[in-house]
């Protein structure tokens, strides 16, 4: 059974695939952040910093909020 | 001169340029747009280093910048700069770069840092998809200057659909072995 998260709920160094972007689809496309795309939680400052995910050797960092609307499947530990 | 922010486009810029270069803000912006000359063999090129972008859907004003320059000079031919460790995020510049239809090469940039960390990236294949020159330069160190120069006048307006057929079809390895297959969205180019 696979588990979906909010990018925003990834824990350190969790990773999984990108499953649906539904705010902010073309920022974070451009940026390599895409449906399909492997990533791993790098950094989430707590109280609204940024989230820093890797992806594809690039570290890309957005606002919480943007992160909220990033679903996730998270990969099997 | 276009590509992402941080792909050493300024740096090939002052290599191909020299000193001859004058910094202006767009009219009506804040935004640097440099223009420089480069004489070769009885010829001069002017080359504009474009303000770096992630898209032409402009979300700054820096992109926006980008995309009037571009509709500002139909006639231009485009040097699109990719980050040769980046290759899969800067082709997302480029190929909208390429659907606007001007004739068209790519600088990929960076190749010492490439090598360093080990990271190929298969040239070949990818000029054969992309149906433009793909030149591996490295600013930093001064290689590929004189390939880049030459590649302008093999630039050719690139045809999306027969790029698009390549990428999700299949290609050939350039040494004719066994067919190789791209694969689909989230597929960058194989190393």
């Amino acid at each position: 059974m696979s588990m979906q998260k909010r990018l925003s709920e990834l824990e350190f160094s969790e990773s999984g695939t990108v499953r649906d972007i539904l705010a902010s689809r073309h920022e974070l496309n451009c940026l390599g952040v895409r449906a399909g795309k492997h990533l791993t939680m790098i950094t989430r400052q707590p109280i609204k910093g940024p989230v820093v995910v890797a992806v594809d050797d690039m570290e890309v960092a957005m606002g919480l909020e943007t992160a909220r609307c990033v679903i996730v499947e998270v990969d099997r530990p | 001169m276009m590509g992402n922010p941080n792909v050493g486009k300024s740096a090939l810029f002052n290599r191909l340029t020299g000193a001859n270069a004058v910094v202006s803000n767009y009219p009506g912006t804040t935004v640097d747009v440099t223009r420089g000359f480069l004489r070769k063999e009885r010829l001069e090129y002017e080359i504009i280093d474009v303000p770096g972008a992630y898209s032409l859907e402009a979300r700054d004003a820096a992109e926006e910048v980008a995309v009037r320059i571009l509709g500002g000079h139909p006639d231009a031919v485009v040097m699109v700069v990719l980050d040769a460790t980046r290759v899969e995020r800067g082709l997302y510049l480029a190929l909208e770069v390429m659907e606007h239809g001007n004739p068209l090469f790519v600088a990929l940039n960076m190749i010492d840092a490439a090598r360093e960390r080990e990271v190929s990236v298969d040239v070949a294949t990818l000029q054969e998809i992309l149906g433009v020159p793909v030149v591996p330069t490295s600013a930093v160190l001064g290689e590929g200057m004189l390939d880049l120069v030459e590649a302008v006048h093999r630039a050719q307006p690139p045809d999306i659909a027969a790029i698009e057929a390549r990428a999700f079809g299949e290609v050939k390895c350039p040494a004719g072995e066994r067919p190789l297959s791209i694969a689909g969205t989230a597929g960058g180019v194989p190393e």
